[in-house]
């Protein structure tokens, strides 16, 4: 079990020989596993914001848009075909119940923009777990775009 | 450097990375004061004598900072209020287990061995042990800069780390790829017991804050 690819915050990696995926401790934030069985090819994002609308519009994978995008270039760039890439997404909790702002509902509007960017890019949503008020670590299996999701006082789920 | 210069001094700061020595120290000074503040008030709600050692500005990457306060995945309480009127920000209470034995073992007279195990009454006396030091800290913070902040109802999550610190991440996450936090360590009974006390004021706020402290040219 070391041979576990760490995606950190803001960040991609791509399994090309069914390694395993994981990302820690997901709360507002959210997991977007990609996978194309075909090619075995899998990907996990952790994104933090709903759109990129920085200057320049670097750091990629912060942003749910152009994450999601650069990743599904990647892919087909490695020989993935598009039209066989499902996703299954994870996060977009609310840790605090703060009143008022904008904090308490980043987890929602990450949610919304993940599901319409990959309704653009035509990619079958075929599995999420998105809400709540608990964090989650999200294991992805590169081999078989299966995986696991832990929470603090829940049971594992399986997805 | 992203800097707006004018008459050799700069106007402003556009990211954490950009602040400068004085700045920091400046910054570092107000830390000093607010956890000091906030010690005062923790030894007067356990009854004990409370110091804090050196507090330390930090500006870091967000996985650096995840790392820094002990990993993503361990379990914590967190106590948050938000900033608002002259300066937008958050501040959080991070309550490790050690810190939450401290309290709850001189408040309650019984500490806990796991999170589980906190109930009504040890949650509402960590909220409020979180919401006096947060409140006496942006005090203090309030009067050295002369400018007036509200703070909302504080809220309160036990659960992974890194999740909890993701919170001011992405508050203000399209500013900054970095997160500033100014905090110390507090010792008690000869024992040091982190004291995590993180203010993260947006961009704009902390531009705010430098020119009125006179260290940043208007």
């Amino acid at each position: 079990m070391n041979d576990k690819l760490i995606v950190g915050i803001a960040d991609m990696k791509l399994a090309q020989d069914g390694e395993k995926l994981i990302t820690y401790a997901l709360g507002s934030c959210i997991g977007i596993c990609l996978y194309e069985p075909n090619r075995r090819l899998a990907a996990l994002i952790h994104i933090m914001l709903p759109l990129n609308m920085e200057t320049g519009r670097k750091n990629t994978f912060k942003y749910a848009d152009t994450g999601i995008r650069a990743t599904l270039r990647e892919m087909e760039m490695k020989g993935a075909c598009r039209a066989a890439i499902t996703a299954k997404i994870a996060g977009g909790a609310r840790m605090f119940e703060v009143s008022g702002g904008s904090l308490g509902n980043i987890g929602q509007r990450n949610g919304e923009s993940v599901r319409q960017i990959l309704k653009m890019e035509k990619i079958r949503l075929a599995w999420e777990d998105v809400g709540g008020t608990v964090a989650r670590t999200m294991e992805f299996d590169g081999a078989t775009g299966n995986g696991t999701i832990r929470s603090y006082g829940y049971p594992e789920i399986k997805f | 450097m992203r800097l707006r210069r004018g008459k050799g001094s700069r106007m402003e700061i556009k990211s954490y990375e950009d602040l400068n020595g004085l700045e920091i120290d400046t910054l570092k000074e107000i830390g000093s004061i607010g956890t000091g503040n906030a010690a005062t008030a923790l030894s007067q709600m356990i009854g004990k004598e409370v110091r804090i050692t050196l507090p330390e500005v930090r500006i870091m990457g967000y996985n650096e900072a995840i790392e820094w306060i002990g990993g993503p995945e361990a379990i914590t309480a967190g106590v948050l209020s938000q900033l608002g009127g002259e300066i937008n920000g958050i501040m959080l209470s991070v309550q490790q287990m050690d810190f939450i034995n401290l309290v709850l073992s001189n408040v309650l007279g019984k500490p806990v061995s796991d999170f589980n195990m906190l109930r009504e009454m040890e949650i509402s006396t960590l909220v409020e042990v979180g919401n006096i030091m947060i409140s006496t800290f942006i005090n203090a913070l309030s009067g050295l800069a002369d400018i007036s902040i509200r703070l909302t109802v504080p809220a309160f999550a036990v659960d992974m780390q890194g999740a909890i610190l993701t919170v001011p991440m992405a508050a203000y996450g399209g500013q900054s790829d970095y997160i500033m936090t100014i905090g110390g360590n507090f010792v008690c009974d000869g024992r040091q017991v982190p004291c995590r006390l993180l203010l993260s004021p947006d961009i704009r706020s902390l531009n705010f804050l430098l020119r009125k402290l006179g260290v940043m040219d208007e």
